[in-house]
């Protein structure tokens, strides 16, 4: 059984047994990840009627996403998968979306970086259900840049949750593109600069 | 009616007939009774009908002891086979099991078939007899013992720049891993928020795995999940609160939502079984200086004072950069401070003045400080002029010390509480430990320092705050907290 876990945007769960959902819960609430994470696991787990000692293995969304909350699930996951002694799946999200569009040719897909930016990531789409292939990295983007950065391509922003990242994890077992990751995905440095310390007198 | 209530020395007259009349010639003197009611280490419980005591009994714990001692049990004569006996005893248990013992012990007349039967009852077992122990008579005792099995918690840290996991059974320390991302922060002078929060993320496996190590146990044989909600930095605090989510969820165990602050002052209970109560609190760090009333850990703590600028920790970082010293400051200022003339510059201390002593007698204020060593520093550099680094280390680190222990020490007094607890990271100073005890040594106040790995952030102090509520009968937080960055002192848990 595999408990997917993201907080990208809200805060999402999901319940897998072989790929087929059992069971998915999510509270688009932006900012109450940490409130809001340990009742959508809890649900998502009652409502597939399993036990919890039955989690084979997590998936985690790891971003790119506004980091603070992202962080929540991701540690509630790694916590969850370090006491159980289950493997961990680290999920880029825009990867999990994508395949949401696995019927487009070549597109994009953005989510929202906050600070009026995007972040964005190409893809070329190889059939249905299988995992489009990405054609360059994910980088963050003013929203003016997309169509000059990707030409012609059409661009989708729908927002990951712990259906997507599920989904994709299973998809990438299959294909055998590697998950082992498991740091969040920041396209930021931490906002910051060292200081050379300020005068106080004139 | 019958009810029962805490005895004191008050109560010692009712005590007495009672003692006279249950152990005649056996009983214990005035002085000593007087003595046991009054001790801080004991719990004495009377048990009334109407206005009549009717019986008592009264237990010990030496303070990390993690052992009980029943000192002694009365019913009047005519009041026996009522349950009366097991009611107090119960509640007896209850108090041992709340300080932290994880045995009681007892010596019981061989030749009290009730009583023994009654201790059987309750769980004791015999452990020894001693031969001819009651004399006269020749009469043995059987020494018994209960266990108590005291909750496992493990508890995590994050409200700053130390990840840090910890395990306790009761107030017995079992585990207290530690990551911290101080090096991280070195560059900027200071914690910046979203490198500490990254690398919680990171730590937080690998100090899980190692707080499990540590005290040897598996998750399944932890009992509760507690974890620091706050006051801290809210991203860094949100990570530890997903993590012991995380564990609770996928363990099955109750979590306990518990304050970093208040969780500093029970760090103590770690060192010596029970935080002796009433007691002032200095807590002393990079983001606090806290001045606390305690008399109550779980049920009343004020916040006498705060800083209302720079906590402590923070002057010392910003003054050891004023002297092109490395962060964090403090181990620096302390090192540079070795030879300098504490009373060489007199810098000033902050809301001591008798205008800001109305508004914030136990608040605190760095930053005017901060600015009068940078004046001091630039118009000597500025002129060419050669100065004292050790004289300005010194005189700026007597400048924090002075006021801090100057108002902790004013607190003791006002409140007529002779205890003072130190607490954070700013407790490695050595001048403040040094004249912390100076101090308290010529006003009769009882000193309390736990040990440096107790004093800085650790999961240890918040697993024993968890684990003191579990004890105290509390319910768990539930799943639907978040991160207080301004938690009160006065919430000691969160739901």
């Amino acid at each position: 059984m595999l408990l997917a876990i993201d907080t990208s945007a809200g805060s999402s769960a999901a319940v897998f047994v072989d790929d087929e959902l059992l069971s998915f819960v999510s509270i688009e609430d932006p900012f109450g990840h940490a409130e809001n994470i340990g009742n959508v696991i809890a649900q998502a787990l009652g409502e597939a009627k399993v036990s919890h000692t039955k989690i084979s293995a997590i998936a985690i969304g790891r971003g790119p996403a506004p980091y603070t909350g992202l962080r929540v699930g991701m540690a509630t996951g790694l916590a969850m998968a370090e006491t159980l002694k289950v493997p961990t799946f680290g999920v880029v999200a825009l990867d999990a979306v994508s395949m949401l569009y696995a019927n487009q040719k070549e597109f994009v897909v953005v989510s929202d970086a906050k600070r009026r930016q995007l972040f964005a990531r190409s893809y070329r789409s190889v059939g249905p259900e299988v995992i489009p292939t990405p054609t360059s990295a994910p980088e963050v983007f003013e929203p003016a840049e997309i169509s000059e950065r990707f030409p012609g391509l059409e661009v989708f922003q729908t927002p990951c949750s712990a259906k997507e990242v599920g989904h994709y994890a299973f998809a990438a077992m299959r294909e055998g593109i590697d998950l082992s990751d498991t740091g969040a995905l920041y396209l930021r440095s931490p906002d910051v600069s060292p200081s050379a310390g300020k005068r106080v007198t004139g | 009616m019958i009810s029962t209530s805490r005895l004191s020395a008050t109560d010692l007259a009712q005590v007495m007939v009672l003692e006279n009349q249950t152990f005649s010639e056996h009983a214990w003197s005035e002085d000593s009774m007087a003595a046991e009611l009054d001790s801080p280490n004991t719990h004495y419980l009377g048990l009334w009908k109407s206005q009549r005591l009717i019986g008592y009994a009264g237990a010990a714990s030496a303070p990390g002891s993690f052992s009980a001692d029943i000192q002694t049990i009365a019913i009047a004569s005519d009041e026996r086979g009522h349950g009366y006996g097991r009611r107090l005893m119960q509640e007896l248990l209850i108090w041992s099991k709340s300080v932290g013992a994880e045995q009681v012990m007892l010596e019981v007349r061989a030749d009290n078939p009730a009583a023994i039967k009654l201790y059987r009852s309750l769980g004791f077992e015999q452990i020894d007899l001693r031969k001819r122990y009651y004399q006269p008579g020749d009469i043995d005792a059987l020494v018994m013992r209960l266990e108590i099995q005291q909750p496992v918690v493990l508890g995590i840290e994050s409200t700053c720049d130390e990840t840090g996991v910890g395990i306790v059974k009761g107030n017995r320390l079992l585990a207290n891993a530690l990551h911290s991302s101080m090096d991280e922060h070195a560059k900027y002078g200071g914690v910046v928020p979203e490198v500490a929060a990254r690398a919680h993320l990171e730590a937080i496996q690998p100090t899980l795995r190692k707080a499990l190590a540590e005290a040897n146990l598996t998750i399944d044989q932890v009992d509760a999940i507690a974890v620091a909600n706050g006051p801290g930095l809210a991203g860094a605090v949100m990570v530890g609160i997903g993590a012991a989510k995380g564990i609770a969820i996928a363990n099955d165990k109750p979590i306990y939502a518990v304050n970093h602050l208040v969780a500093h002052v029970g760090a103590d209970v770690l060192e010596r079984g029970a935080v002796q109560l009433p007691t002032i609190a200095l807590l002393v760090s990079g983001g606090h200086t806290s001045l606390l009333l305690v008399r109550d850990l779980l049920n009343d703590v004020v916040l006498l004072g705060e800083t209302i600028d720079d906590a402590a920790g923070e002057a010392f970082d910003k003054v050891a950069r004023v002297l092109g010293l490395p962060y964090p400051g403090g181990p620096q200022i302390d090192k540079a401070a070795i030879n300098g003339n504490p009373n060489a510059i007199r810098f000033p201390r902050g809301l001591t003045l008798p205008k800001d002593m109305e508004k914030h007698r136990y608040d605190f204020s760095f930053s005017g400080l901060k600015t009068a060593v940078a004046r001091h520093v630039e118009k000597h550099q500025d002129a060419n002029e050669e100065f004292s680094v050790a004289d300005v280390a010194a005189s700026f680190r007597e400048a924090v010390v002075d006021v801090l222990l100057t108002k902790a020490l004013a607190a003791a007094e006002e409140f007529q509480v002779p205890r003072l607890v130190l607490g954070g990271g700013v407790v490695a100073n050595a001048r403040l430990r040094e004249e912390a005890k100076r101090r308290c040594d010529k006003a009769g106040v009882e000193l309390r320092i736990p040990r440096f790995a107790l004093c800085t952030d650790n999961g240890a102090m918040i697993a024993a705050l968890g684990a003191q509520l579990i004890m105290a009968g509390r319910e768990p937080s539930g799943m639907s907290f978040g991160a207080d960055s301004t938690l009160e002192v006065t919430q000691v848990q969160s739901f």
